[in-house]
């Protein structure tokens, strides 16, 4: 039912039933004793995944490393693979919570709280590899500087600590945001609550919020500057990222052009699996007129935009590499589209490059099943994006004696998949538990919120 | 619906009165109202921000923002001084021939003082602004209006608090009615002020519960000062168990029960062979031969030997044998103190103990072997030093049973002081 | 996050340029002319490309100090492109994300970006003597210059090639910024209606050829810069090189729309149309743009420092131990730190007189950014054997030899394409200085910040 046809006008007709329809609405999600069954399956399948993957992790940690198929040239291969490619995953969330918000973007309001929780839940992904491949993982901590009696501190000059940091600012960032963008909706939740638990759950959750103008104008400060904040980290972020390959000197890996094209790239992604994520929700908990098609559209455009920037710079760096006259980033290049992994980097420009460019058309855009598929081959070419950059870098180092081969083995899959299952677990748990929209701020974004007002 | 809320025969204290207005205009309106009539102490309450509300109530901006920039400032240093300190102050260590600092920093120290930065600024304004908001305070007198749960549905308030210095029920009432309220509503508190208060156990909840979240910390803060007889935990055994077996250890595998195999028969090891009879054993050939009455090829008569030998001599072989040789060192001496018995080491220069036309080779063989009480000493002393100790002990010999043709003509005149 | 509030122009509102972009040009002309002169004259004074004592140990080296005068003007016509440039994606953008905001300054940005076909044949200053052989601006054209390892590189960086990606990329800006400005300047006329034989309204069309236009921009800037920048020291590459000479860009674009706004408006017009909230706008963007070129500056330099591969740091060599890491320090404060903390808050940038002085300031240290980037390069090493003079390029020889050797040619040059630029502004602004039939003017006047 379109909130247009509401009256918005000084007062007079219920312009408030825009705003109510709005809390229903969104609150039914969570309220509604009957369950969609798809919701059930979605965390089944997240569920089966999950163990899986979890005695993968446990196998992985008993016995080692070796169970994986990294060997000695290939010493990163399906985990920072996976590592790089959730936390690229995680950056569209941000991007649509700050930048759009910065940006004075209204549309971004039926989408942001899914897309911070889907970076929330993507970092938690991300932080299970750079862990678990170090093999004695249960010494992660001694990277937290602590005095100790060897007299030892981290090593702060190596791109691998500055990973560090830059995660777990990012990890507490988002959560902070996430949250902090949640009290009003979970007092929402509060207010609704029948049963005693949600409203002892919800009640603590909320912090007593009531809406207070006071308390609005500190919060709404405090948002604008957290959403300042955020878009100089999610920036540094992934650039922290790109950092570990290009600190290095590996052909391939060392590119002063990584930073931003590991951004963009990670936006690019990022708003793929939102709208894979958004379009079967929005459809699921009848949100059609909350996430409206306007809206998915907006997104396919910013993922188009990012995918061409992506685009451009394996231009430049194939320019570059010629340009430059150095041997061994002429050589990595040639081998990328020609050595044994010509079907990753096949994969990778297909779907990076090619598939994209569906977006320009109207009708693409549009169709709900046309977008989905579109965005899980970009995924699909962003994961091979990472894989051949860290493969075909290290299968063909400078001496020809280290060239080797890399296969997978199934714990490397299972992993991953484990890490599919507890993004979509925790996802679907979101989902149906907390306020998957921003209630407060769509309602803001209304023609009714500017009812009875003098122009 | 006008109906009070409170059931209760009886109202508490009267906490103020709350509005309702039907749009988000009304609420501004009302609010610049109620500010120009001159109230503090009141608030406006929506389910989303009003714009245009902040100049109608007349709020001051916050000082949010400046708490943030210092908080911003604060990581900023604190993560230049965490890294200075740790790589290049207390243990400055060199990673790739990489400067330990270089001012104002160094560019691989950015990434993480940058991290820091915005770190620190982003608790400060969470945790600034929940604190500066007084959240959280999940209570509030205002809740107890049915009315009031619609604040995060569709509901517009506003609220004048009755300590409000201009506050009279009956003015306010008119005051609201008239800036277009759609109801106005009493709120008073519980007559009971004890709901007001935190109960007692909660207190002693909180209480219990946070020592009982220390004990674990107190437990391992005492583990690491403490000893133990028994073995500690191996909570990650890591390489501390291995399956292998250490030498000079039990192992009932093998029938003699031991994980040493020892020599394998037929065998040398590498720089073991010592096959030269006279330099290793002191024998002319070993089956059959003779102790050797000279020194061996590789045994160099020099004065460095000679000191060598009175070094490893006065080491080893003094403390039983004397510095003199003569069979009365330390060790007897105390043997003899001590009233346990008597230990006679061989008098080395007396001829009539026969040492002295002992071959060379047998005295290195008691060197290396031993002899009735004495153990041989060819696993503490290698071969080059006990033919320097023989050599030594021949001289010692010598000295004793010297003659005075023996001695040279300038030495015997130093000796007798006579003047040349 | 509010709906969109709208506002009418102001009746009393002076938005057209009547005469004044007439005597902005005869005042560029003339300023153009005397810093030209100067320069020539100065230029006579310049060092050559050589030390001292190479010219002595060989004198087939030239010692004429004309090439200094060219390097400078490159510098300060870089400077002038980059405002050009800048401008163009500002609309581009506008158009792209039906941006409402900007309404009032789209037109002063489509003004700015039109200069880009008189600073085309500004270029033709040094780019005919290159066509013609001159040997002393690009190292490539010197007979010496040889790219091992690089199959067809002397090809792509010979004069006759170089000069047609100059005259592609010229072609394909001044293309798109006539049209968009033709079609704006369309608007005021019929209203943001369907032209005759189009189906789509102007603004419908602005819009969708955006998009393309974004992406062909986003090349050819990207080799251009290539081209006029980095070429300057051949042998040495960067990828991130012309994202950062594009941040450069929009720094200078937001600075300059601003500066423009406010001497407009010293002259009476559009005082009511540019306020302090699109000045907060302007400043955000240009704050979020000095971020965006530190950033850029920053990643090429720590890889490169990091890395430590002797091919690439010979760039941050130069620049860190000679005389120029004076300049160096000078960059990082005054093109970051000082305006990166000013521009934080949000009284710096409505406030207009405090404002004004940061884009000024910007501005300058624009070009000195310019100016640590071509500079450096001026110096070109010379192996010299007896009669075996093989003139090496820039970024080699002692690394104390490349002194700054600032002349006043270096500023003379820069201040002349100063005098173009704004000569060339006053023969595009002409009509009405907004797009009055904009359909979402009202939004733009009715503009609130947070």
């Amino acid at each position: 039912m379109s909130t247009e046809a509401t009256a918005a006008a000084h007062g007079t007709g219920d312009a408030r039933a825009a705003f109510r329809e709005i809390t229903h609405d969104i609150a039914w999600v969570a309220e509604n004793p009957k369950v969609p069954k798809a919701w059930y399956g979605a965390l089944g399948v997240g569920l089966l995944l999950l163990s899986i993957g979890g005695y993968c992790i446990y196998h992985v940690v008993m016995t080692g490393i070796g169970v994986w198929g990294n060997n000695n040239s290939v010493g990163w291969a399906w985990d920072i693979t996976n590592f790089v490619w959730w936390i690229g995953i995680g950056h569209a969330g941000t991007l649509i919570s700050a930048i759009l918000y910065l940006m004075r973007q209204g549309w971004r309001t039926s989408i942001n709280r899914a897309a911070e929780a889907m970076t929330i839940f993507a970092v938690m992904c991300a932080g299970i590899f750079p862990i678990i491949h170090t093999g004695r993982p249960w010494f992660a901590w001694w990277m937290i500087p602590h005095p100790n009696d060897m007299h030892m501190w981290p090593q702060f000059r190596s791109p691998l600590m500055w990973d560090v940091f830059a995660i777990s600012t990012y990890a507490t960032t988002s959560i902070l945001f996430w949250y902090m963008g949640m009290v009003p909706d979970l007092a929402t939740f509060r207010d609704r609550s029948k049963s005693k638990i949600r409203q002892l759950v919800y009640g603590v959750l909320a912090l007593g919020w009531r809406g207070s103008a006071r308390q609005w104008h500190r919060y709404e400060r405090a948002y604008l500057i957290l959403a300042g904040l955020s878009t100089p980290l999610v920036l540094s972020v992934h650039s922290v990222v790109s950092f570990d390959f290009a600190t290095s000197l590996n052909p391939g890996w060392h590119t002063t052009i990584f930073p931003p094209y590991f951004v963009a790239g990670a936006i690019f992604s990022g708003f793929a699996m939102v709208m894979t994520l958004m379009i079967p929700a929005r459809y699921l908990f009848n949100l059609k007129h909350i996430i409206k098609e306007e809206h998915i559209e907006a997104m396919c455009k910013v993922t188009l935009a990012t995918g061409m920037m992506v685009g451009f710079s394996y231009s430049v760096e194939f320019f570059i590499a010629w340009y430059s006259g150095n041997e061994f980033e002429q050589f990595t290049f040639l081998n990328r589209a020609s050595g044994p992994f010509w079907w990753a980097w096949l994969s990778m420009v297909s779907c990076n490059v090619l598939i994209p460019q569906f977006f320009w058309f109207k009708k693409c855009r549009t169709n709900p099943w046309i977008i989905i598929i579109l965005c899980i081959f970009i995924n699909i070419g962003m994961w091979f994006e990472r894989f051949v950059i860290i493969a075909t870098s290290l299968t063909r180092q400078w001496l020809p004696s280290t060239w080797s081969y890399y296969v997978p083995t199934k714990y490397d899959v299972g992993v991953f998949v484990g890490t599919i299952g507890l993004f979509l677990t925790l996802f679907t748990l979101f989902m149906r538990f907390l306020p998957s929209v921003a209630i407060a701020e769509v309602k803001n974004t209304l023609p009714e919120a500017h009812a009875g007002k003098e122009h | 619906m006008d109906t009070p809320d409170n059931t209760s025969v009886e109202n508490g204290e009267l906490y103020g009165v709350l509005a309702e207005f039907d749009t988000p205009g009304a609420l501004i309106k009302a609010a610049r109202k109620v500010r120009d009539a001159g109230y503090t102490e009141f608030d406006c309450y929506s389910p989303f921000p009003v714009h245009g509300i902040d100049e109608a109530m007349g709020i001051k901006r916050t000082i949010l923002p400046l708490l943030i920039f210092g908080g911003g400032i604060t990581g900023l240093l604190g993560g230049c001084l965490l890294q200075w300190y740790c790589n290049a102050s207390a243990w400055h260590w060199n990673v790739s021939g990489k400067p330990l600092w270089t001012f104002p920093i160094t560019p691989n120290n950015v990434p993480i003082a940058f991290e820091c930065t915005i770190l620190l600024s982003v608790f400060t304004s969470f945790f600034g602004m929940w604190i500066l908001n007084k959240l959280p305070q999940v209570w509030h007198p205002f809740f107890r209006l049915d009315r009031f749960a619609k604040v995060t549905d569709d509901g517009f308030f506003l609220g004048i608090e009755a300590k409000d210095k201009r506050f009279d029920l009956a003015e306010t009432r008119r005051l609201l009615e008239s800036a277009g309220a759609l109801e106005v509503e009493d709120c008073n508190l519980d007559p009971d002020p004890e709901t007001r208060r935190m109960p007692i156990w909660l207190y002693g909840f909180i209480i219990v519960s946070t020592v009982f979240a220390l004990v674990p910390f107190a437990l391992i803060y005492r583990a690491r000062a403490s000893h133990s007889k028994e073995p500690h935990y191996h909570i990650f055994s890591d390489m501390d168990f291995q399956a292998k077996v250490k030498s000079d250890t039990a192992f009932d595998m093998f029938p003699d029960g031991r994980a040493n195999r020892g020599e394998i028969p037929g065998t040398v090891a590498r720089g073991w062979l010592e096959d030269d009879s006279a330099y290793w054993r002191g024998l002319t050939q070993d089956q059959g031969g003779e102790w050797i009455t000279n020194f061996p090829a590789q045994v160099q008569i020099t004065p460095e030997l000679m000191k060598r030998g009175q070094q490893r001599f006065n080491i080893y072989c003094a403390p039983c044998h004397g510095y003199d040789g003569r069979g009365d060192g330390m060790i007897p001496q105390r043997v003899r103190k001590a009233g346990a018995g008597a230990l006679l080491p061989r008098n080395l220069i007396d001829p009539k103990t026969g040492v002295i036309t002992m071959p060379n080779g047998q005295v290195f063989n008691t060197i290396s072997n031993g002899y009735n009480t004495m153990m041989g000493y060819s696993a503490q002393i290698p071969a080059q030093d006990r033919w320097a100790i023989v050599a030594y002990v021949r001289a010692l010999e010598r000295a004793q049973n010297a003659a005075q043709g023996d001695v040279p003509a300038d030495k015997w005149n130093e000796i007798n002081g006579a003047t040349p | 996050m509010s709906a969109t509030a709208t506002a009418t122009l102001h009746p009393d509102e002076k938005f057209k340029a009547g005469k004044a972009g007439q005597s902005l040009f005869r005042l560029g002309l003339v300023g153009f002319i005397i810093f030209i002169a100067a320069s020539l004259i100065f230029s006579t004074s310049a060092a050559s490309h050589y030390t001292a004592e190479d010219l002595k140990a060989a004198p087939t080296l030239s010692a004429s100090g004309m090439g200094r005068f060219f390097y400078a003007y490159l510098i300060g016509w870089s400077w002038i492109l980059s405002i050009a440039l800048g401008s163009l994606l500002f609309v581009l953008i506008h158009h792209a994300v039906k941006a409402k905001w900007s309404v009032t300054t789209r037109r002063l940005a489509e003004i700015l970006s039109s200069t880009i076909l008189w600073i085309g044949v500004a270029g033709l200053v040094f780019v005919i003597p290159v066509l013609a052989g001159n040997k002393d601006i690009y190292y490539w054209a010197h007979p010496d210059a040889h790219f091992p390892g690089a199959p067809g590189k002397s090809g792509w960086l010979s004069p006759a090639a170089w000069a047609a990606r100059y005259a592609f990329y010229f072609i394909i800006w001044i293309a798109i910024a006539k049209w968009f400005e033709a079609k704006s300047r369309k608007m005021d006329e019929i209203g943001d209606v369907a032209e005759e034989g189009h189906t789509k309204t102007l603004s419908a069309r602005m819009r969708w050829l955006s998009y393309p236009m974004i992406v062909v921009y986003a090349l050819s800037v990207n080799y251009a810069g290539y081209d006029f920048l980095m070429g300057t020291a051949p042998k040495w590459f960067s990828t991130i090189y012309s994202v950062n000479f594009f941040g450069g860009c929009m720094m200078a674009a937001y600075a300059s729309i601003s500066l423009f706004a406010w001497m407009l408006q010293r002259s009476g017009r559009l005082t009511r149309s540019v306020n302090a909230e699109h000045y907060q706008d302007l400043g955000k963007m240009l704050f979020a743009f000095t971020f965006f070129w530190t950033y850029t500056a920053f990643s090429q330099f720590m890889l490169i420092w990091y890395a430590n591969v002797p091919e690439e740091t010979v760039f941050y060599n130069y620049r860190m131990f000679s005389e120029w890491s004076t300049v160096s320090w000078i960059l990082l404060f005054c093109q970051f730190a000082i305006p990166f903390t000013f521009l934080l808050s949000r009284w710096t940038k409505r406030i207009l007189p405090v404002f004004v002085a940061f884009c000024i300031w910007q501005m300058l240290f624009h070009w000195v950014d310019l100016y640590w980037n071509v500079m450096p390069h001026y110096h070109w090493g010379a192996d010299i054997h007896g009669s075996a003079v093989s003139v090496t390029g820039p970024l080699s020889g002692p690394v104390d030899n490349n002194t700054i050797s600032f002349n006043p040619v270096d500023v003379t040059a820069w201040l002349a394409m100063l005098f173009f630029f704004v000569a060339a502004v006053g023969r595009g602004m002409r009509g009405n200085l907004i797009p009055i039939k904009d359909p979402n003017l009202g939004a733009s006047l009715a503009h609130e910040n947070y």
